[in-house]
């Protein structure tokens, strides 16, 4: 038999993506070479704040996290526990509170409902909240999600809606309109979604295109349950720290602090370091965390562009072929993110505007540490 | 998931939080033949409690019969046998007594 | 300072490899958890206390120890592991992390000796129900009984031994619950024909026993623990028997956390006790520079240790480019043959697991039952660390290490897979729970080199 389309990757973008084509009336086969949610959509922290999203992709975030925090009601009653809570990102110094009212600015701009507050009013929003606050962005609809869940809350939605789930199942090449090369022999398919995050840029190899994705390594670390010591979802003006206590009473730790790892090998041990900078920073802005022990650290892998915004579209000189990843705070994005490309795929008009890759087809090289000097350019 | 307020398999949890103490008193469960250092005394949950200079907190609250005291593997691993020791977090296995410390 | 190997864990194997490599002119570091070397089963007293075979063999090997010239750092809490392969590219030295010390070397034995198995049953998470190698610390290290009317159940040596120490220490065994047939011991026992001490040791416990008059139920199993807010009964099959204190044990696991950690490769061999490294003839891991030595790399006993933990020194120091006495396999080969046939009576039983009732909590960290795990096998979740995502079990404060077993068998079994099918849990650093307080000491804002900002 012949797919009509197949997914690879199947990732939170995988995942909603397969399952809106599926919707709207395709054959769709989801593959992974592991498991379903198991790479940065189930292993990163959860966060849902407008505070860390970049401000071209505030609007989809909004969209989002409204979906998130309904999913129940459209992924068949899959959930992530998403929470809405307000949130907090926190400057202690002049130059980070400069930088915070450039960014809120930029944020709110862009439709995220950030005000700016005094660190008195932020303690009374956060009463876990150090002093020496100078100011704070306050945004009263961020939240969390229990990212751990993501693949359960799917994968009953994927099936019910007629999808073939192939997890452990690796592409090792695609040969021409499109017959895939897999563990579990060849799979036939008129249409081609890739989401593969990181390994995107190995994905689009496999059809001759050259798309440079850079590999973060983020770091993330979680505390033993505690006692209250924190109700936001609480950040740093830079975007370094994120932080959220979990009903549970554990407290997750993030911000993208770099472990060590890359594409070929993953994740594979937190850098001491920078472990040590993100408790630090963690504990210096929510001083109760000191009388916690940490639990266990781990990593996720995140895919930057040579922009660092997502590429979501055709996929460049291959008909009948789309990308989609590179979103920066993807998990954030996720659901809306998918559901836009399969409205495309389906010949629908987006909701949203895609992300096409022709932007960066002029680059052949590895994105260097000028990626950001050149989206500054860009914009 | 297990809400925070429910998570007290663990002793700091459990014990901190006012449950019922009751500790037995009469025969000592410490075992004839060994030679023991002279008693200190350790406050344990509210109640003055002896213990032998050397031993783990978690065998001097075994040794005390605090009833509701829990410690599963006895080396570190479980993590069940966790108290405050003068305010921090410590496991009670890898804790050697010492006189006048706190247990809460 | 870099040492040229480093030795987590101080039980019978890593004392005799600190002292082997030491002796062989290596600058050696041993780490030890406890505050003195000795390990589980040699676990120094810390009072004198009646005098045995196991003191005696300890004290043999603590006194090379401190002959050999190797450093040794007791009260290691050993939390973080890095360097070897774990370094964007190529390969490091070790570095070990412990609260309060930091080690580096260019090779690392990993000596980390076992935990013990304890499959879930109504009213295990009850004070007062404890492991029967715990009851072994307990009875033999602090001299203290678990209770005044104890029963002490499970399988394996530890049963008869735990017992035994009970009795002799003045207290009360009521019952002892063996899993295993009196045929199965026959059998084992015969095995023991090469180490006629250890068949002697064990005969004696028997002895005891039996002086004591203490009920034996062979082919039983305790099927509830009984109480309000601490065990006051324990059902063994259809029969009720009052106890304060339940020592319940189903045998040993290898704590392979360190190798699972650095990447090494594993192999599920449950006549070793489950996932141990895969090793050479040496006691090379995958990895190079790694060594795997003791239970920890396999259940073969401690009188086998201490020749597992020489082979793995000599390894290393041939691959540091000394040149060692010769490796001697035979004398660890002859020595494991009689922990082989214990390692046997402590091997995982499927009944056992296939007992558990649908409401009990496997996973006590998490209060994750039976039927939630069986739930997220038929929800799709195929490996540990899956089971992980869509249950939380094994994301506690033990890390899995009480519940992997029963997990994994009820997970396996669900999806009608081999064990070895399903996995294990990712190693990941910290190796146990540590206070981020004693990590993070005092520091000024400032200083934190916190990374450029990501794009707006």
């Amino acid at each position: 038999m012949t797919y009509d389309c197949a997914v690879i990757g199947a990732g939170v973008m995988g995942c909603t993506t397969a399952l809106f084509l599926a919707r709207g009336g395709m054959k769709v086969v989801l593959l992974d070479r592991g498991e379903i949610c198991r790479e940065a959509s189930g292993v990163n922290a959860g966060t849902l704040t407008m505070q860390m999203t970049r401000a071209a992709l505030v609007p989809y975030a909004l969209r989002a996290h409204e979906r998130w925090m309904r999913m129940p009601e459209w992924c068949d009653g899959g959930d992530v526990l998403a929470t809405a809570c307000p949130g907090l990102s926190v400057a202690f110094t002049p130059h980070e509170a400069a930088m915070l009212e450039e960014r809120a600015v930029a944020r709110r701009a862009a439709g995220a409902p950030i005000e700016l507050i005094s660190g008195a009013a932020a303690q009374a929003i956060e009463p876990g909240l150090a002093d020496g606050v100078l100011l704070a962005g306050h945004c009263p609809m961020d939240g969390f999600t229990s990212a751990y869940l993501t693949g359960r809350a799917y994968r009953p939605a994927l099936l019910n809606a007629g999808v073939t789930l192939m997890e452990n199942t690796p592409v090792r090449g695609i040969a021409e309109r499109f017959e895939l090369n897999t563990a579990a022999g060849p799979v036939s398919t008129k249409r081609l979604v890739l989401a593969g995050g990181v390994w995107l840029q190995d994905m689009a190899a496999w059809l001759g295109v050259s798309l440079p994705i850079k590999v973060l390594v983020n770091q993330l670390v979680v505390t033993e349950r505690m006692t209250p010591v924190m109700r936001t979802v609480l950040g740093v003006a830079s975007g370094l720290l994120s932080l959220k206590q979990y009903a549970n009473g554990s407290v997750l730790i993030g911000g993208g602090w770099q472990g060590i790892g890359d594409r070929a090998r993953g994740g594979i041990a937190v850098n001491p370091e920078a472990f040590l900078g993100n408790i630090r920073l963690a504990a210096h802005t929510v001083p109760a965390l000191r009388d916690a022990r940490v639990l266990r650290a781990w990593l996720g892998l995140e895919a930057e562009t040579a922009d660092a915004l997502p590429v979501i579209g055709p996929l460049d000189g291959v008909d009948d072929s789309w990308t989609i990843g590179s979103v920066h705070s993807g998990y954030t994005s996720g659901p809306f993110m998918g559901k836009i490309l399969a409205q495309a795929i389906l010949g629908q008009a987006p909701e949203l505007p895609l992300f096409p890759m022709k932007r960066l087809s002029v680059r052949t090289a590895a994105p260097g540490p000028d990626a950001h000097d050149s989206q500054r350019a860009l914009q | 998931m297990r809400a925070a307020d429910a998570s007290s398999a663990r002793n700091g949890e459990r014990l901190a939080a006012g449950a019922s103490i009751a500790m037995v008193g009469g025969m000592s469960l410490r075992s004839t033949g060994f030679t023991r250092n002279p008693p200190i005394a350790i406050t344990a949950f509210g109640r003055e409690v002896a213990a032998h200079p050397g031993e783990s907190l978690a065998a001097a609250l075994v040794a005390a019969e605090v009833r509701e005291f829990v410690a599963v593997c006895h080396m570190g691993v479980c993590q069940q046998c966790l108290v405050r020791v003068d305010g921090r977090l410590v496991q009670a296995c890898l804790t050697p007594v010492a006189a006048g410390m706190v247990v809460t | 300072m870099m040492h040229d190997i480093a030795i987590l864990g101080g039980g019978p194997a890593g004392m005799a490899a600190a002292t082997e490599a030491a002796r062989g002119g290596a600058r050696t570091v041993l780490l030890e958890e406890s505050l003195a070397p000795g390990g589980q089963v040699y676990r120094k007293p810390v009072f004198d206390g009646p005098d045995d075979a196991n003191r005696r063999a300890g004290d043999a090997l603590r006194a090379a120890l401190a002959e050999s010239g190797a450093e040794v750092i007791t009260g290691a809490r050993v939390w973080g592991l890095g360097g070897g392969p774990l370094v964007a590219q190529g390969h490091a030295p070790f570095v070990v992390s412990a609260l309060g010390a930091e080690v580096s070397a260019r090779a690392l034995i990993l000596a980390t000796g076992t935990h013990e198995r304890i499959i879930p049953f109504p009213g295990w998470t009850l004070p007062g129900v404890l492991g029967l190698a715990a009851a072994t610390i307990l009875l033999k290290a602090q001299g203290v009984l678990p209770g005044r009317r104890v029963v002490v159940a499970g399988q394996g040596p530890l049963l008869y031994a735990v017992a035994a120490k009970i009795i002799a220490g003045g207290g009360t065994v009521v019952a002892i619950v063996d899993a295993a047939s009196t045929g199965e011991w026959a059998r084992a026992l015969a095995g023991l024909a090469a180490r006629p001490d250890v068949l002697a040791r064990g005969l004696a416990w028997r002895a005891r026993i039996l002086a004591a008059r203490v009920p034996v139920f062979s082919r039983a199993s305790v099927t509830e623990a009984l109480g309000e807010g601490r065990i006051n009964a324990v059902r063994i099959d259809g029969r009720i028997i009052e106890a304060d204190a339940l020592c319940i044990g189903h045998g040993l696991v290898p704590a392979t956390e360190a190798s699972r950690t650095y990447r090494a490769a594993h192999v599920h061999d449950p006549t070793l006790g489950g996932w141990v490294p895969v090793l050479d003839a040496e006691r090379r891991t995958s990895v190079p520079g790694l060594y795997s030595a003791g239970d920890g790399s396999g259940l073969r006993g401690a009188a086998a240790a201490p020749f597992s933990g020489q082979l793995a020194a000599r390894a290393a120091l041939r691959d540091l480019g000394r040149v060692p006495a010769g490796p001697d396999p035979a004398a660890f080969a002859r020595a494991a043959r009689a922990g082989a046939a214990m390692a046997g009576m402590m091997a995982l039983r499927p009944a056992l697991v296939a007992a558990i009732p649908p409401d009990t909590e496997v996973c006590r960290c998490e209060g994750v039952t039976r039927a939630a795990i069986e739930d997220a096998a038929d929800a799709g979740a195929g490996t540990m660390n899956q089971l992980k995502h869509f249950t939380r079990c094994g994301m506690g404060p033990c890390q899995g290490r009480m519940c992997g077993e029963a997990a994994s068998a009820l997970l396996a079994a669900r999806r009608g897979v081999p064990v070895a099918a399903v996995g294990f849990a990712t190693g990941r650093t910290p190796l146990r729970p540590v206070s981020m307080d004693t990590i993070i000491g005092d520091f000024a804002y400032a200083d934190i080199p916190v990374p450029a900002p990501a794009p707006l």
